[in-house]
């Protein structure tokens, strides 16, 4: 079997198997119920329009899911090295990169697992309106690239820092910066600076597409620069993530 | 050879930590590897293994540059590193047969449960790792490094943590690794007694450089020069009555004990026989080894010193 495969299958069981996957997960649900009930009472009160309401649940699965990414990622290699396993698989006949691959399966399945939980809560408060089948679809066609990039982000300063608490700090830091502009409100979006960052923001990528697609009714063609955005940022980071555990200090 | 450096150097932002280590061994040799904490004996292990890379020297271990084979290397060598860690969900025979995966060997239950017998680890195969002891880790380290059937083992402290009996066992395994089947087998540790029992060849590291290599006897034999022994003594020797064969040296006296070193040359039977002739009254005798730690603090301490 090849290693990858192995390491994440190894991941994947040890992370959705545990306590602590299933408190993820528990919190998930809790948070996305939570949320989900008070923006259907919002749209029984035509406070919010439908497409509003599926919009900001797509932004919280993805908030989310870059959470769930840089918290699993910044344990991969400084996890293992604080727990001793590292030597050992850097002594098997695999690459880094093996590692790197296989950490990010586990992310991979953690992140099916959370796009599927997150479906039903879509259908709830999108289920009247007419743009569901997008959101599910540029969900996971948007979401994915920005949340296993920044997975990938957070495997690469993990294994540049070699402690888990300061990979966990930066990688936190890095997603609030990247999700700045949108808590900022429009009136800084709107501004030269504002605007050249969400341009090469992939979160704000993700985000400007579910707003044009699911209240817009944008079509892909139109969403193709953003894609490019989000896809730069999953090489880039990978990129890093591998260059990272190459060059990492034993 | 097995292994063979020279001259390794190598240094970590500017602070050199190897600074010309040698190191050569051979098939079916336990060889000691010995210094203080920080000479530099876990970096030369990482050199060994690829893991680092030196800045300069010669290294070759079983016909490989470590650097650049790494992954060939690793297909013919078993390492346990010092403090290595494991899945503690996982249970034994599930931890090994996941490594032999990543080797790209499918181990059988049965063969994993022989593996675990042969390191001493019988009836633990539903127990997960994480409530073993740190002997028992020991153990499953060694048994990982054995998976597979390596003609090198690199040890970094294995009786870590073992009970006198636990270690006597792995010291069993050892000796019958290195004479059944010919692996060489490179030992790191603290443990003198380990190194006096198991080993056939030392090498001596301070401050990151090699300051003897050879044949433990022999070393032992030319450096020390004599025989350390410790007798407990009865009431009726005083001091005044210690009168002592030629070749024969006392050393020391603590409490009952007298320490006595002998010359090489003489039989230690025919120095007990002399004694009790001349009235001493010895209740035991030990034989304090081969005077390899006496070698080794000397050593260090003179490189200290200097």
């Amino acid at each position: 079997m090849n290693p990858v495969t192995l390491i994440a299958r190894k991941e994947s069981g040890e992370l959705l198997g545990s306590g602590r996957g299933l408190g993820w997960m528990l919190a998930l649900s809790v948070i996305l119920s939570v949320l989900a009930l008070l923006l259907v009472s919002n749209t029984e009160l035509s406070l919010l329009d439908n497409a509003q309401v599926v919009y900001m649940v797509m932004g919280t699965i993805t908030a989310l899911g870059g959470l769930l990414a840089i918290v699993l990622g910044s344990d991969a290699i400084a996890g293992e090295r604080e727990r001793g396993t590292l030597i050992p698989l850097l002594l098997t006949p695999i690459t880094t990169t093996h590692i790197v691959l296989g950490k990010m399966g586990g992310l991979v399945a953690a992140w099916v697992l959370m796009y599927a939980l997150s479906l039903p809560y879509l259908w709830a408060v999108g289920s009247s309106g007419q743009n569901l089948a997008q959101a599910i679809a540029y969900l996971a066609l948007f979401g994915t690239p920005v949340v296993l990039g920044f997975g990938f982000y957070a495997v690469g300063l993990s294994a540049r820092f070699g402690n888990v608490r300061t990979a966990l700090l930066t990688a936190l830091i890095s997603l609030i910066l990247l999700a700045s502009p949108l808590l900022l409100g429009p009136s800084l979006r709107q501004s030269a600076i504002g605007q050249a960052f969400d341009a090469v923001n992939p979160f704000s990528a993700a985000l400007n597409t579910f707003d044009s697609v699911v209240i817009d009714s944008q079509p892909l063609g139109m969403q193709l620069g953003r894609l490019a955005v989000t896809l730069a940022w999953l090489a880039l980071t990978f990129w890093f993530a591998k260059r990272s555990a190459q060059t990492m200090e034993i | 050879m097995l292994i063979e450096i020279a001259d390794v150097k190598l240094s970590l932002r500017g602070n050199p930590i190897l600074n010309g280590v040698r190191l050569s061994m051979r098939e079916g040799e336990i060889y000691g590897l010995l210094g203080p904490n920080g000479a530099g004996k876990s970096t030369t292990l990482a050199v060994l293994t690829g893991l680092r890379q030196a800045d300069s020297g010669t290294i070759r271990v079983l016909g490989l540059d470590p650097a650049r084979q790494r992954r060939e290397l690793h297909h013919q060598m078993g390492v346990l590193a010092e403090d290595s860690g494991f899945y503690g969900w996982m249970n034994a025979p599930d931890y090994l047969r996941w490594m032999g995966r990543l080797y790209g060997r499918e181990i059988p239950a049965e063969e994993a449960a022989r593996r675990l017998a042969q390191v001493g680890l019988e009836g633990v195969a539903r127990k997960a790792v994480g409530g073993f002891s740190r002997g028992m880790k020991q153990r499953l380290g060694l048994a990982r490094a054995l998976l597979t059937d390596p003609r090198l083992l690199i040890l970094d402290e294995p009786t870590n943590g073992l009970d006198p009996r636990g270690r006597r066992e792995i010291h069993d395994v050892l000796l019958a690794l290195s004479r059944d089947r010919n692996v060489g087998i490179l030992l790191c540790t603290h443990l003198l007694d380990d190194v006096d029992r198991l080993c056939s060849r030392i090498g001596i590291i301070h401050q990151g450089e090699t300051l003897l290599e050879g044949n433990l006897a022999e070393l032992l034999a030319e450096k020390t020069g004599a025989n350390r022994y410790r007798l407990r003594l009865g009431k009726r020797v005083s001091a005044a009555g210690e009168v002592l064969p030629a070749g024969v040296k006392a050393v020391a006296r603590e409490g009952g004990w007298l320490h006595l070193d002998l010359a090489p040359s003489l039989c230690p039977n025919t120095v007990w026989s002399a004694l009790f002739a001349s009235g001493w009254d010895i209740i035991e005798i030990h034989n304090e080894g081969s005077g390899l730690e006496a070698l080794y603090l000397e050593l260090t301490k003179t490189e200290v010193a200097a």
